[in-house]
């Protein structure tokens, strides 16, 4: 993605040198220049000039498809085209799934479900093709320490039994999800450049980065001057890097978003939700529906980033256990709403009565209004909020700021990716 | 033929040479023909003939442009263009509020800038109008063809297949009503294949594919005559991050906007950008404003704001140089923008 020199633009060699004497050496600062100063540079008449534009567009303009072509491409290659989420009603809407080529994020409240989200994920892309996967590896960042070995092991022989009918099934799965952990913008920035060569020789056909919020909003203060655009800056130059990523390989690429309380006199302001105790206050300004003044709960990082995501899904809590999942943004899905709970084998769509609202009048994706958990009795714990699941639940609501301790990883190298699932497994089997 | 000498489209040295020999009109020049140039200024007599060839066409056509002559020239009557402006076709939308509000259409000749918020129906507008570019003339249409420039990765086929199929019933639904010859001819040509085929692709992944390729533009038009609409889609996307110089960056768009007015006169064609909307942060309260500053807000000849109002989607006619201020409501629906 370096810009092309503008020896491979065809131009000729002395041509070259001359720009060269003025610092003109790539593509990118010939078409910056007006043409009075590209007469100046290159010492030749206007019509020249034009001409020399037009060589050195030539090679850096995009190649031209028409929509028939893409079509076709797409139609003999069904699969190419989404990831199937394996939930039926959400895939109908989705038409396919998970879209390709295009980076689609999730947002909720925590302990939503969205790592066990991007848990259930990764198992769907190592499937075969024939079972509606991509049949390929997973690269995995995790900036909050959030991923469970365990939790994958048992989504995956809980979902499809049938096929990880044996350990050696399930081993080679969790060999192709490549776990990287990465607690700095800069190293999500550096790792995300690395991407390029990795998912090559890996054959990767799913990226995850969950979540983005967490560590820019552990940098970038936005109440500090200047932190704001430079956060714009961070979160633009990431999307555009992956969204050439997810187009270049036609891959997804999922991204977990956290949220923010939005006050309805226009300010956004950064919710602190580390602790649960400010999770608890601020369900009470969103359960009015965010129409009174203490504002609404919506998703964070702001305008630009919900311009530069193609697919929005919002996940919310409404009656415990239940919670729903919502399609807020999408091109090709109307506003839709499911119903869902978390199982031992991932997410379950409730089917029947409840999806007879399977449109609803949804708002703008940015300012979306998001249902927060409701206030539990402080003598009950965290155990109780989901009496069917407590094992899953406790995953699920853990503290971001806490590594979760039971699963040390064997490396201490953080630097280098290291396939956890493959060491844990191989310590409880010793066991 | 009274041309000063350096107003001429020369190489500078060479410009430069000759103001020092003490040339100063163009006539001089092409009296002294190419061996006396050669000879007075010291260069080749290849390389004098050439700067003569240059001169000669530039005063021919300068002397074409003082008698009057049409063609090249960009001169006429408002009487003409008025007659040109009521013969010329609009781009309809299938949304009869949003057509209204603009006087019928999408004006050809003309920018017309779509700016909202994230999800509001931008792209999806761009799909709807690059099928119905294409919608035959006797259904009303202009039988045109469609480029679309992507920057952001938005452009779905399969929302494009949607739409097309959903034109392609209504225009069946008139012909079988009115059961004309003409109709029925259209009809055979006028497929989902056809419609596809005729919607040419660009994905331009940074600022400078999408310069190069509105440099390359005027040829590609040239080639495609029929085409009658470009579509850039989110022309804000990639100037908005990596741009440290912003003085490049009004440059860069002020001329990219210079390009696209002459491209949409020159090739009668519709030319719709797309842009963002970002956060003005006031005193008490932030505001949604359209990106790229104020003086991008120049560039374009008709704006059009989407944005909402808590369930529904609005669509506002901000500037536009023959049509009132005005809001109306309008959906997505699976056929199209309603």
């Amino acid at each position: 993605m370096a810009p092309k020199k503008l020896r491979r633009a065809r131009l000729s060699q002395e041509l070259c040198e001359r720009l060269s004497r003025y610092q003109i050496t790539t593509c990118q600062d010939f078409l910056c220049l007006s043409l009075l100063d590209l007469m100046k540079v290159t010492g030749q008449s206007y019509r020249n000039v034009q001409k020399l534009l037009c060589k050195v567009s030539l090679a850096c303009a995009p190649k031209m498809q028409t929509a028939y072509e893409m079509k076709v491409r797409r139609a003999v290659n069904p699969s190419s085209a989404f990831l199937s989420t394996s939930l039926h009603g959400l895939d109908k809407v989705l038409h396919g799934g998970v879209p390709c080529g295009s980076l689609t994020e999730i947002t909720s409240p925590p302990g939503c479900g969205k790592t066990q989200f991007c848990i259930m994920m990764s198992v769907l892309a190592t499937l075969p093709v024939s079972m509606g996967g991509l049949d390929g590896a997973v690269i995995y960042i995790d900036t909050e320490s959030a991923f469970s070995a365990e939790r994958l092991v048992e989504i995956a022989g809980n979902r499809f039994p049938a096929y990880f009918d044996s350990d050696e099934k399930l081993f080679s799965m969790t060999r192709s999800i490549y776990l990287y952990r990465e607690l700095t913008c800069g190293s999500v920035l550096k790792r995300i450049k690395s991407l390029e060569e990795e998912i090559i020789s890996k054959k990767v056909k799913l990226i995850i980065i969950d979540s983005v919020a967490s560590v820019v909003r552990k940098e970038f203060d936005t109440k500090l001057q200047g932190n704001l655009t430079e956060r714009s800056n961070f979160l633009a130059r990431g999307a555009s890097l992956l969204k050439y990523l997810a187009e270049e390989f036609s891959i997804p690429v999922i991204l977990t978003n956290q949220i923010t309380t939005w006050l309805s006199n226009g300010l956004a302001i950064q919710a602190d939700l580390v602790s649960p105790a400010d999770d608890l206050c601020l369900s009470e300004g969103a359960s009015g529906g965010g129409k009174r003044e203490s504002g609404s709960v919506t998703a964070a990082l702001g305008n630009t980033w919900s311009h530069s995501v193609n697919t929005r899904l919002i996940l919310q809590y409404h009656d415990l256990p239940t919670r729903q999942i919502l399609v807020a943004k999408s091109p090709v899905a109307p506003f839709s709403a499911f119903f869902y709970t978390v199982e031992k084998s991932g997410f379950v769509l409730q089917d029947g009565k409840d999806q007879t609202n399977l449109t609803w009048e949804g708002t703008n994706p940015a300012l979306q209004n998001i249902k927060m958990q409701q206030p539990v009795n402080a003598g009950q714990g965290m155990g109780a909020l989901n009496p069917q699941n407590n094992r899953q639940v406790h995953h699920c609501a853990v503290h971001r700021a806490t590594v979760n301790t039971r699963y040390k990883p064997c490396s201490t190298k953080t630097d280098e990716p290291y396939n956890e699932l493959q060491n844990l497994l191989f310590l409880e089997h010793q066991n | 033929m009274q041309r000063d000498v350096g107003s001429l489209p020369l190489a500078p040295a060479l410009r430069a040479r000759l103001v020092a020999a003490g040339f100063q009109t163009a006539q001089e020049l092409l009296d002294t023909g190419p061996c006396g140039l050669s000879k007075e200024i010291g260069i080749s007599k290849e390389e004098a003939l050439e700067a003569l060839q240059v001169v000669r066409q530039e005063c021919h056509s300068d002397a074409t442009q003082t008698a009057g002559a049409p063609g090249t020239s960009r001169k006429c009557t408002a009487l003409e263009l008025l007659e040109q402006e009521q013969a010329q076709g609009f781009i309809i939308t299938f949304c009869s509020a949003l057509d209204n509000i603009l006087g019928g259409g999408v004006q050809l000749t003309k920018i017309t800038e779509i700016c909202g918020e994230p999800g509001v129906g931008k792209t999806q507008l761009c799909m709807q109008l690059a099928v119905d570019v294409q919608i035959p003339e006797c259904f009303g249409g202009l039988a045109g063809e469609a480029v679309f420039i992507d920057t952001e990765g938005s452009f779905m086929v399969d929302r494009v297949v949607d739409v097309a199929t959903a034109c392609v019933q209504h225009c069946q639904l008139i012909a079988e009503a009115h059961q004309e010859e003409d109709h029925l001819k259209a009809l055979e040509t006028f497929s989902l294949e056809s419609i596809l085929s005729h919607i040419y692709y660009f994905r331009c992944r940074d600022y400078i594919e999408l310069l190069a390729q509105v440099y390359l533009l005027p040829d590609f038009l040239s080639e495609h005559s029929k085409v009658r609409l470009v579509v850039i889609d989110g022309i804000a996307f990639p100037f908005r991050h990596d741009f440290e110089d912003l003085s490049l960056r009004t440059r860069l768009l002020n001329g990219l906007a210079q390009q696209l007015i002459i491209i949409a006169n020159d090739h009668k064609a519709a030319v719709v950008l797309t842009n963002q909307m970002t956060t003005r942060i006031g005193q008490s309260q932030s505001t949604l404003v359209p990106a790229l500053g104020e003086s991008w807000g120049h560039a374009a000849t008709v704006r059009l704001i989407f944005h909402w109002d808590n369930n529904q989607r609005l669509a506002t006619l901000y500037k536009s140089p023959s049509q009132k201020e005005s809001t109306i409501p309008y959906h997505i629906t699976v056929s199209a923008l309603l």
